[in-house]
């Protein structure tokens, strides 16, 4: 432990002045000051509650709700997503919430506060509040194996070193005019950390929109000014690079949620002329570890985390989290405290008696030349004799008898998947993560197409 | 149901082979919502289609477009955008 019991606190937002640009909402810039006075303003009037459900689509209008909860010592709450009976169980976990919306969508049985960037507000001076480095201010969740999300407190101190460290690692200067754009949610862990605590505490501009489509992303950067990062997914940076839009120099590509393929990983490096990094983490304990893809595999654990053995499985730790947390990957690390990354750990599966991840696997399928997604997937109807793995592919203008010889040349033969089906895309989630509940349903599709003759 | 036009029975048929919806192109009525109650597509969908419109239509979709709301609307309105603003 680093810090004594002694209250420490730092500031809100990172080296702005009251006329700095600190976010781009819809065409028009938002400065330090007029955001102060924002937040300040909404803390006077939310109500007294211990905990928020920020809903805003706005990326500046969350910012300004989570200011305002801050400042009010409210706790954020981090919905997996927006689905309504997601929502209706977090209310009934978090009955004295309130909800901030930039909309208008209510949640029933709990109150609605509108949050709208109120231009009458005039600037406040420059009086950068501090927070307490212990105090909560969001709770993140995850999916529990018993179906109910579990819940993970972030406290300041958490979600600022994290930024810094993050900033460090991909070489951020604070005194350098930068502008972050993110194809990501907010709302989500990474999103937090990456496209919203990232650029205030560096100083620099959020982008507060969420570009879908590839020319959008294009259009958001060219909103930019100066040098520009792009936090996104493999799913998004794929779609940029299969559109082919062109993007503005000086940018810095930042993914996560997913492994990115090397060959997309040069690709994008060499297309966009930007470097390509990834961060790896998980939402018990924030962002760990990044790697440039192309320097290799090995990911490089970032300021302040250390992975400790722990039996068979390993525990990141670091002063900000209150006890050290399970990675949830298989993962192998080296003197030098550089790690590998093998896949989950319930990605195990056991194919007539041979033990292989499936996150391992399907990572060999993603390398291959042309193929731009696929997953491997280990059927659970008993079979006569061995269970076969399955794999889904994406792989436009390859055919199954190219994708298994790349496949035979990669993977033990008990390994190959029968059968290998050919699919225009998988059911990816919008964090382009593939949940196993779209999965069990793209096998049931499979399975009753395939009974069907085709 | 309202009946398709060429342009849509061709938008329609590139919808389910895009998407790999589980209904036949000719059974998706050209008014009937695509998004949220109607088909049900969501926003990776639309990344999706928006890539297939692109490279079958020359079209590159855009959500500042203003109308990019109505454009997904419906079958109808989609391809009444694809046959504005295609370049092959």
């Amino acid at each position: 432990m680093t810090t004594s019991g002694a209250m420490r606190d730092t500031p809100l937002i990172g080296s702005y002045s009251a006329d700095d640009v600190l976010a781009w909402e819809q065409g028009r810039p938002r400065t330090a000051g007029q955001f102060l006075a924002e937040g300040s303003h909404l803390a006077e009037i939310v109500p007294d509650r211990p905990t928020v459900l920020n809903l805003a689509n706005s990326r500046y209008e969350f910012l300004v709700g989570l200011a305002a909860a801050i400042l009010r010592r409210q706790v954020t709450l981090l919905p997996q997503n927006r689905a309504s009976e997601s929502l209706r169980r977090l209310v009934d976990d978090y009955p004295h919430s309130y909800c901030l919306t930039d909309q208008g969508e209510t949640i029933e049985g709990i109150e609605s506060i509108l949050v709208q960037s109120q231009q009458a507000i005039a600037p406040c001076h420059m009086k950068i509040p501090r927070i307490p480095i212990d105090q909560v201010v969001a709770i993140a969740f995850t999916s529990g194996s018993t179906g109910r999300p579990m819940p993970h407190a972030k406290t300041w101190g958490a979600l600022t070193a994290v930024a810094h460290a993050t900033g460090a690692s991909l070489g951020i200067s604070s005194r350098k005019p930068l502008t972050v754009v993110a194809t990501v949610p907010h709302h989500h862990m990474f999103g937090l950390e990456a496209s919203v605590m990232l650029p205030i505490m560096h100083g620099a501009v959020m982008h507060a929109g969420r570009p879908l489509f590839p020319a959008d992303v294009a259009n958001a950067l060219a909103e930019r000014v100066g040098p520009w990062i792009l936090v996104t997914t493999p799913l998004h940076l794929r779609a940029c690079l299969t559109e082919g839009v062109k993007l503005p120099p000086a940018g810095l590509i930042v993914s996560a949620t997913a492994p990115l393929a090397l060959n997309v990983a040069q690709e994008a490096e060499q297309y966009f002329q930007a470097e390509v990094h990834e961060i790896f983490g998980f939402a018990e304990a924030g962002s760990v570890a990044h790697r440039r893809t192309i320097n290799g595999e090995q990911w490089h654990p970032l300021d302040g985390v250390r992975l400790n053995q722990d039996g068979g499985s390993f525990l990141a730790d670091a002063w900000y989290l209150p006890t050290p947390v399970p990675v949830p990957d298989r993962i192998s690390v080296n003197v030098d405290g550089r790690f590998s990354l093998y896949g989950r750990e319930a990605d195990q599966v056991n194919v007539a008696g041979h033990r292989v991840s499936l996150g391992d696997l399907n990572q060999k399928l993603l390398g291959i030349d042309g193929v731009q997604d696929g997953v491997f997937f280990l059927p659970e109807d008993e079979s006569p004799l061995v269970t076969r793995l399955m794999a889904f592919v994406v792989a436009p203008g390859k055919t199954n008898e190219e994708i298994q010889r790349a496949l035979r040349r990669r993977l033990a033969p008990v390994f190959l998947p029968r059968p290998l089906v050919f699919v225009p895309r998988l059911p990816r989630n919008e964090t382009g993560k593939l949940p196993r509940e779209s999965l069990l349903r793209l096998v049931q599709e499979w399975k009753e197409r395939a009974d069907h003759g085709f | 149901m309202t009946a398709q036009s060429p342009i849509e029975q061709e938008v329609a048929q590139l919808l389910v082979e895009t998407l790999k919806l589980k209904v036949s192109a000719a059974i998706i009525d050209p008014v009937q919502p695509l998004f949220g109650d109607g088909l049900g597509l969501d926003s990776i969908d639309a990344l999706e289609l928006a890539l297939a419109i692109s490279k079958t239509y020359g079209y590159q979709l855009k959500s500042s477009d203003p109308d990019i709301k109505v454009i997904f609307s419906s079958l109808r309105a989609l391809a009444e955008a694809i046959e504005k603003n295609r370049t092959k």
